[in-house]
């Protein structure tokens, strides 16, 4: 496989803060990723270090096997960062240009009206005139100019209207189709589940899951099958069956949790415990991952 | 167009539409020489004397203005609004882009400078040997470094408002201890004292000798060359020490 990306046990520390901790893995090309995890959980600081702009305290970060600070690796990258603003006193036109007399192979002007939303009317405007929408169309603009091969985008839909978003998306698609690299971090797990193939999952600077959106769901679901019983069987009984995780009692009802639900019911009817009602939830997805973001649940 | 000349093209073009250097650079300088050879009579013995030298009193004004301000101000602007961390992704070399940002500064200059000049012929029919006019305006020219130097102090600033505000004062007190808006004779003595040592006075008075056929003293050029390299290393300390963190 073409790793393009490889970080190895990065950490970064501000002052005795830790806002990375010991993160490791790596992207291989085509691989459309999506970094997940609330504000502060260190998606940006990860970004800024995979960047070449922020230095690691300990471990190293590779882009196509270079330092990301090589000449030839920034030929090969582009990116949308949050907080950036677009050079003033230039006309929308000019810093296309200037942007693309950067690059070895860069996309024309029309192919990036195209691919971005940005009008042929904007492109006389100059840039301190663009409206919020309008700014975030030439950064994705300017993250493209230079036909690159692998992009980054961090919180790249935030100020983003519901069409923008769209056409955000579909370009997107469009280029993970051409076989070019994208990385975006997000803290809406919607947002990761409909756009990436892989989402690798942080929380409090370190890596808590890593891989396909189905895995990652699965995992974060508390699925549970539930039963009325009279038995008055010690909950440690249940906790021997296999697959299951917990076992709690809200009022007559037991409760088990797992992953795996026909598992259980299989070993429940085998054992024919005295159930009746017996119900399976699912186990609310959104929820799960809003109290682990929250920090209220240990992984 | 290769790199570089594009990324000069633009660092001119962004200066040139900034109404803050069309202001202070090239409206004031021509209101003020205008006011101060045409309007006011200043009482001085050679007229046409007086007018050339005011001339490059107005264009070491000009000059020095869009060196400190002008580039600090934008500086400090391109590091805030994170265009700066930006440009550091993209294929262009950190001295590329620091050394389009000199030249553009140094072609604004060339055009400021010939701008007033010609305001000056034409306002004055101020008349020098070509010698003269090209001679004090490579002064302006060359002497105006220890500015950029200054500017790019001013461009380490943390604030733009801190950065405009502080240029500002810095500015003007540097033009009128230097004797860039009224000859220095007016001035307090220890204020005299203390503007002989400063960049300003030294960058003046290279060009109002050679306006009256000498040529600049020596310590103009020794102290505006301390200035220079005075201005490089601190701004070079504290940008290491920025970085450090």
């Amino acid at each position: 496989m073409d790793s393009i990306v490889t970080l190895k046990e990065i950490t970064k520390t501000y002052r005795a803060q830790k806002a990375v901790d010991h993160v490791s893995f790596s992207i291989n090309k085509g691989e459309v990723v999506a970094i997940l995890g609330s504000n502060g959980a260190g998606k940006t600081t990860t970004v800024m270090m995979m960047l070449g702009l922020l230095a690691p305290t300990h471990g190293t970060v590779q882009l196509f096997n270079k330092d990301p600070r090589s000449k030839a690796v920034r030929e090969k990258i582009g990116a949308m960062l949050q907080e950036v603003s677009v050079m003033d006193g230039l006309k929308v036109k000019e810093l296309l240009q200037l942007f693309r007399s950067y690059y070895p192979n860069p996309l024309t002007v029309e192919e990036l009206i195209n691919l971005t939303g940005l009008e042929e009317a904007d492109l006389k405007k100059r840039t301190e005139k663009l409206s919020g929408g309008q700014k975030r169309r030439l950064g994705f603009a300017l993250a493209l100019a230079g036909n690159p091969d692998l992009l980054f985008f961090d919180e790249p839909t935030v100020g983003m209207d519901i069409t923008a978003r769209g056409r955000f998306w579909d370009t997107i698609r469009t280029f993970a189709k051409a076989g070019k690299t994208i990385i975006f971090t997000t803290h809406y797990l919607q947002e990761a589940d409909d756009s990436a193939e892989r989402i690798i999952l942080f929380n409090k600077g370190a890596v808590v899951m890593d891989g396909t959106p189905q895995e990652v769901k699965q995992k974060l679901s508390k699925k549970s099958v539930s039963f009325i019983t009279d038995d008055e069987v010690p909950l440690k009984v249940y906790e021997q069956l296999p697959k299951v995780t917990h076992v709690y009692r809200k009022r007559e009802r037991v409760y088990l949790n797992t992953d795996d639900t026909d598992a259980v019911i299989k070993a429940l009817i085998k054992e024919d415990y005295n159930m009746s009602h017996i119900q399976i939830e699912q186990g609310r997805l959104e929820e799960a991952f809003e109290q682990l973001v929250a920090g209220r649940e240990v992984l | 167009m290769g790199v570089l000349g594009m990324q000069v093209k633009m660092e001119i073009l962004r200066i040139l539409r900034n109404p803050y250097f069309v202001f202070w650079s090239l409206f004031m300088p021509i209101l003020f020489y205008f006011i101060f050879t045409k309007i006011v009579n200043t009482g001085a013995a050679d007229q046409s004397q007086w007018q050339a030298h005011y001339l490059m009193s107005m264009a070491s004004f000009s000059v020095m203005g869009s060196a400190i301000m002008t580039l600090g101000i934008r500086m400090v602007q391109e590091r805030t609004q994170g265009w700066s961390t930006f440009v550091r992704i993209t294929p262009l070399s950190g001295s590329v882009y620091f050394f389009a940002k000199m030249s553009g500064q140094m072609v604004i200059h060339i055009l400021s400078i010939i701008v007033i000049f010609i305001a000056g012929a034409l306002i004055n029919s101020v008349s020098l040997s070509l010698m003269a006019w090209i001679g004090s305006g490579l002064w302006l020219l060359i002497a105006s470094l220890p500015f950029l130097g200054l500017g790019i102090l001013v461009g380490t600033m943390k604030r733009v408002d801190t950065a405009a505000g502080v240029s500002n004062v810095v500015y003007m007190l540097l033009a009128i201890t230097g004797g860039l808006w009224f000859p220095m004779d007016i001035l307090p003595h220890f204020i005299q004292a203390i503007g002989k040592w400063l960049p300003a006075y030294n960058f003046g008075n290279g060009a109002w000798a050679i306006v009256e056929g000498k040529t600049p003293n020596l310590s103009n050029i020794l102290i505006l060359t301390a200035y220079l390299i005075l201005f490089m290393i601190i701004s070079n300390y504290i940008r290491k020490k920025q970085e450090a963190v």
